[in-house]
């Protein structure tokens, strides 16, 4: 019976160890736990092309500006800047002062292992390699064809086979150790939001050039937080602490009046917590019941969830009696269902009518928002210059009448002699779910509705080749500016680029034009409202939903709300760990 | 034949056998799956991009050429990098193997343990009332779908009664602990139905050998023909099939670990699959097929070495 | 001549029956599984479960008299959804099944058959194909042929037949030089004939032995690849009800995932009971045990 006692053995053994396995913790230190829904692209600013790894870079990199942390509508301020740029009279020439005294984290790379004092050309450094083809960027939209000269410096190097860093880029200069110059090819409202992107954040060439390849796991910058492992090991938790050497930043102390709670630390020095743990979660349950656990100190309330959540817009008592806050915010962002315009039938625009009509956008706000999001009439978000709070869209649903009628008028009564439709969702459970809805809403008129799910990247792979007919996606905003919003359906961005629906109207492409080059004024707001209104009559697109983030927060956090752009937020937080002891005992 | 020659004859049996399976992954990733400069893009792209990828990745070049980097990787194990966490994939692997025999090993240790325990116990009850409900019992265990299982454990034990972490993984000993502990006990659940059931057929066919009949004829309890003379010659097909399991064990369990974050390869796999990072899904289809055929050759020689019977051929 | 090579084996099929008859278990499963397959035939027709798809209630309403499964968070039926399910599940268990067992023991024999340059060529094809993941194929499969019914059939179909041929060609090289080969050669037989009407009857009870293995199989692979994403679309299926409940479990809802998993429950059960059953029966090697 040997074997026997030995399996018991093994399981008593797992016991004692499972038993004596109670975290440790130091009483004094602030921790902050977080967690990711996705997995981090490791550290290299010109690839964080998603949320999720901007969020992680922005604890360690900088940009020259950020967004007020404290301030609605987004407001940039200088970060690493020391001052707003100097802007020439044309709008073309931004002159930059570097704040001095900057320095980057310590690190092997530097001579002695001590970082650096920043400077003005490690911009130029960091913006050139964001334009390095080689590196293959997903940031370089943002730049590209907008600063003189680094186009051609990109298309030259990309053919040579090592990119040359020293050659001179006329729009991108060093003018002294403390003083950028860029110098646009044409007018670009937009120009300093690229520069609060994590995409332009600064980095060092002796790190870059030091660990090649393995730069996305040796993050070196100026900012509050390191790694405290020292390399990103692409582990499911991510550690950071303090940066030591890390300037003088001290906690706004003003405010919008909605944040004006939020400025008991005001005046103290950045950052707060000593510690911040990320655990990667990317299934939602496991990171619902952590939160659930007081292991958590944020965390959106996945859909499945909001029953045992909320009820009446108010947490339940069985949550509110652990001392958790609720607090809704809109997202800069829009659900669509799109058309592929390279598709003779879609451009019949009764017919888009007559599918936007038959779509009850109540029914599914109620299914898989909740309730919680807003309707969209048009492309534009709340919250940005250009939508219209007032605006209905004539042509959406419900309306079954009219969609019939409408339909007809397409030339498809009842549907007849309208081809089966295939529409093409990535693959979740939740949008699966949402595409059933959708077919049963298209049955309604007669029209016939197949789907095709596919994962994410195969799906995006689809539409950029344009080889779907109907999609569902969302945008969500790289900076606060509606010409973000309203770029999706300019006809030079078509597949690949963001026009997904390959969408191309002279009209509106003329409008757009002379709108993107527009400082902000009166009458850009004129313009994009026009453009918002045109597209909402054409039904250029079917605009579902404007979604609100619905977060719950434990009593212990301070200073957090949520933001969709205020990716280094964490600096701000704060842990009442008294509060956390008293808290923790109600779990 | 000599053993070693044997040996010998065996690897260059593999190669083309690995050959076949690098013709069938370059096929299916090079040939038919889609463009992977429309998966690398990112959401504003340009068609001036594209080239770009296609040079960057060497996709501009012959086909044979193509084949060749893939042959060529099976033999290095140097597999480029992901394109989606633009890591180096075989530091991922490296990274990934750790937690996923965390959970694996200790998993795969206990179930056979236990299940061997198991088996013998109803062979020695054979036909009785035991053994039939423990047959029973355990192919009702194996109709359950895994998934089925991890998430009504996942919830019930983890999250309703607390008595295990829900989902994560810290790294080093004895920090990880806590986390493999319930995706340890769902593997046993989930794979001690067919190892029960194997290693049970395994002993009964010795039972029913002439040499047991001879034992019982000398007089021999039964016990001590169970354990003495059952298990020992029960062992060859015992060890062939622990043997046989080890490759799996490095590749982890694909939905428990993507289910409790695990930073195994089995996370690592469908991370890849939901992200079309074609040269993970290569690096990890080639590497465990290597390990497949490694392994199938160790249980090939043991065979040789432990049972006269078998012939090197 | 043939009469004589059929009939040790009408006694063998006559001995299965007899004692799976006999063996009560065998026997209920046997009645479960032509109950699950009369339910996909009548769900396939369209007589029982056509609108699944009907709302017949709220949202997620708990197993009641009036609903009794339940509802899904359209307020759909969850229990046609599972009847619906049944149909989806015996397809993919009958055609993987089919695909597996044909494609297995065609290759087999071919390969016991032939030798020479022809079994190496085939062993070749299932060594490689043994050595890679079979989750890794299905993926790729699905990559090429899209999604949906058909590519479920093929990616599981196409990596599960290994086995089989691997059985079938060792058998089929015993079987070539026994003497009711060599008559029929002697009359003049062809290799076809030989191979499908002499030797293939004598390894048919693998075939009927792995197709109710790969049968059960299939219908639980089924639920990972819905879960990959992989899945059938556009109609129910046990897997997708099983991805569903993986959100909906936390608001309670645990009905979706319990009548999915106690009707593959049941099915499987059943299957791996007859599965048992059939080769006990037939395996004359393991009789008795």
């Amino acid at each position: 019976m040997n074997l026997k006692k030995c399996v018991i053995a093994i399981m008593a053994a797992s016991l004692v160890v499972f038993a004596g396995c109670t975290k440790k913790q130091n009483a004094s230190e602030r921790v902050l736990n977080l967690s990711s829904t996705a997995e981090i692209k490791g550290f290299d600013p010109i690839n964080a092309g998603d949320l999720y790894s901007g969020r992680e870079i922005s604890k360690i990199y900088e940009g020259l500006l950020e967004f007020h942390y404290l301030k609605m509508p987004y407001t940039l301020v200088p970060n690493l800047a020391e001052e707003m740029p100097q802007v020439s009279t044309d709008g073309l020439v931004y002159t930059f002062k570097i704040r001095p005294g900057v320095m980057f984290q310590d690190d092997a790379a530097f001579a002695g292992g001590k970082g650096r004092e920043l400077e003005a050309k490690d911009f130029v450094f960091s913006i050139k390699r964001l334009a390095d083809s080689k590196l293959n960027s997903e940031g370089w939209w943002v730049l590209d064809g907008k600063i003189k000269g680094l186009n051609e410096w990109r298309d030259k190097n990309s053919k040579l086979p090592a990119t040359n860093y020293d050659e001179e880029v006329e729009g991108l200069k060093a003018i002294d150790k403390y003083t950028l110059q860029f110098t646009l090819a044409k007018p670009f409202p937009q120009f300093l939001y690229s520069l609060a992107m994590p995409f332009t954040y600064a980095v060092s060439r002796e790190v870059a050039d030091k660990y090649g390849k393995e730069f996305l796991n040796h993050p070196v910058g100026t900012g509050p937080y390191k790694l405290e492992a020292g390399k990103f090991d692409q582990t499911k938790t991510i550690i950071y602490v303090k940066n030591p050497t890390f300037r003088k930043k001290l906690y706004p102390s003003d405010a919008s009046p909605e944040f004006q709670n939020l400025l008991a630390d005001a005046g103290k020095q950045l950052p707060l917590v000593d510690k911040v743990i990320v655990h990667v979660m990317v299934e939602s349950q496991p990171a619902w019941l952590k939160f659930n656990k007081g292991e958590l100190d944020f965390y959106g309330i996945p859909k499945d969830n909001f029953g045992t959540a909320i009820k009446d817009n108010k947490l339940t008592p069985d949550l509110s009696g652990k001392g958790m806050i609720l607090s809704i915010t809109p997202l800069l962002d829009v659900t669509y269902t799109g058309f592929n315009y390279e598709n003779k039938l879609f451009q019949n625009v009764n017919l888009r009518r007559a599918m936007y009509l038959a779509y009850d956008e109540g029914k599914s706000n109620e299914l898989f928002y909740n309730n919680t999001s807003f309707p969209a009439q048009s492309i534009v978000p709340p919250g940005i210059v250009g939508n219209m709070p007032d605006f209905k869209n004539p042509w959406k649903g419900p309306n079954l009448e009219l969609a019939k009628k409408t339909l007809a008028e397409a030339g498809y009564p009842e549907g007849k002699g309208l081809p089966e439709i295939t529409y093409d969702i990535s693959d979740s459970t939740t949008s699966r779910q949402m595409a059933e809805f959708f077919v049963k809403q298209m049955e309604q008129i007669g029209v016939k509705i197949k789907i095709v799910a596919s994962p994410w990247p195969e799906f995006m792979a689809k539409v950029k080749k344009k080889s779907v007919q109907m999609f569902g996606m969302a945008w969500g905003a790289d900076y606060p500016d509606a010409e973000n919003f309203l770029q999706l359906l300019y006809g030079p961005n078509k597949s690949p680029g963001a026009n997904s629906s390959n969408y191309d109207n002279p009209e509106y492409n003329k409008m757009f034009e002379k709108a993107a080059l527009m400082q902000d004024s009166p009458e850009r707001t004129k313009l994009y409202e026009e453009l918002n209104k045109f597209v909402a009559d054409n039904v250029v697109l079917m605009y579902n939903m404007h979604r609100q983030s619905y977060t719950l927060q434990q009593s212990w956090l301070r200073n957090y709300h949520t933001s969709d752009l205020h990716h280094n937020n964490v600096q701000y937080l704060n842990i009442d760990n008294e509060v956390k002891a008293q808290s923790l005992k109600k779990f | 034949m000599n053993i070693w020659l044997y040996i010998i004859r065996k690897v260059v049996n593999m190669i083309p056998t690995l050959l076949g399976v690098c013709l069938i992954v370059f096929v299916l990733f090079n040939l038919v799956a889609p463009d992977p400069a429309l998966l690398l893009l990112g959401k504003h792209g340009t068609v001036e991009q594209i080239a770009q990828i296609h040079r960057e990745l060497g996709l501009d070049r012959p086909f044979w050429a193509q084949y060749f980097d893939i042959v060529k990787s099976a033999f290095t194990w140097d597999f480029g990098y992901s394109w989606s966490s633009k890591q180096e994939i075989w530091q991922m692997i490296k990274n990934g193997a750790f937690p996923s025999m965390a959970i694996t090993v200790p998993a795969f240790i206990l179930t056979n343990a236990i299940a061997i325990s198991i088996s013998l116990l109803v062979s020695f009850y054979r036909g009785k009332m035991l053994d039939k409900s423990v047959v029973f019992v355990c192919v009702a265990m194996m109709s359950i779908p895994g998934l089925a299982y991890i998430l009504f454990g996942q919830y019930f034990f983890a999250y309703k009664l607390g008595l295990f972490e829900i989902a994560g993984y810290e790294p080093g000993f004895p920090n990880f602990v806590p986390y493999v502990l319930l995706p340890i006990v769902l593997y046993l659940i989930m794979n001690i139905g067919p190892d029960v059931r194997y290693y049970r057929t395994a002993v009964l066919d010795e039972i029913y050998q002439d040499y047991v009949r001879t034992a019982r004829a000398k007089g021999l309890t039964e016990k001590k023909i169970l354990f003495k003379h059952v298990l020992k010659n029960a062992m060859i097909p015992i060890l062939t099939y622990l043997i046989i399991q080890i490759p799996f064990l490095v590749l982890g369990g694909i939905l428990t670990e993507s289910f409790f974050s695990i930073p195994g390869l089995g996370g690592l796999t469908i991370k890849a699959i939901n992200t079309s990072d074609f040269p993970v899904i290569k690096a990890m289809t080639i590497l465990s097929a290597v390990a497949f055929m490694v392994f199938n050759l160790l249980t090939d020689v043991l065979y040789t070495l432990v049972d006269p019977r078998a012939k090197l051929k | 001549m043939t009469t004589t090579t059929v009939r040790p084996n009408q006694s063998i099929w006559a001995h299965a029956a007899r004692s799976i008859y006999k063996d009560k278990l065998a026997f209920i499963s046997f009645v479960i599984v032509t109950v699950y397959m009369v339910m996909g035939i009548l769900a396939f027709t369209g007589v029982i479960a056509a609108d699944w798809s009907k709302e017949i209630g709220p949202s997620y309403s708990a197993p009641s008299a009036d609903y009794i499964f339940g509802t899904d968070i359209f307020g759909r039926s969850v229990f046609l959804k599972a009847i619906k399910g049944a149909e989806t599940a015996i397809s993919i268990g009958l055609v993987t099944a089919f695909i597996t067992v044909t494609l297995g023991s065609v290759l087999g024999l071919i390969a016991g058959y032939y030798g020479g340059k022809l079994d190496d060529f085939i062993g070749w094809i299932y060594t490689t194909i043994s050595s890679i993941p079979g989750i890794m194929l299905i993926i790729a499969i699905a990559f090429i042929i899209g999604k949906g019914l058909t590519a479920v059939y093929l990616s599981l179909g196409l990596t599960s037949w290994v086995g089989l041929c691997r059985v079938i060609r060792g058998e089929v090289i015993r079987h070539k030089d026994r003497e009711y080969v060599h008559a029929a050669s002697a009359i003049g037989g062809s290799d076809m004939r030989k191979m499908f009407r002499h030797i293939l009857p004598n390894v048919s009870h693998m075939m009927i032995i792995n197709f109710s293995l790969t049968f059960q199989m299939a219908i639980k692979s089924e639920v990972i690849l819905s879960y990959l994403g992989l899945g059938v679309q556009g109609r129910p299926s046990w897997g997708v009800m099983i991805d569903d409940a993986k959100l909906e479990l936390s608001r309670g809802v645990w009905w979706q995932l319990g009548a999915a998993t106690l009707f593959m429950f049941i099915i499987v059960l059943a299957l791996n009971i007859l599965g048992d059953a059939i080769r006990d029966a037939l395996d004359p090697k393991l009789k008795g045990k």
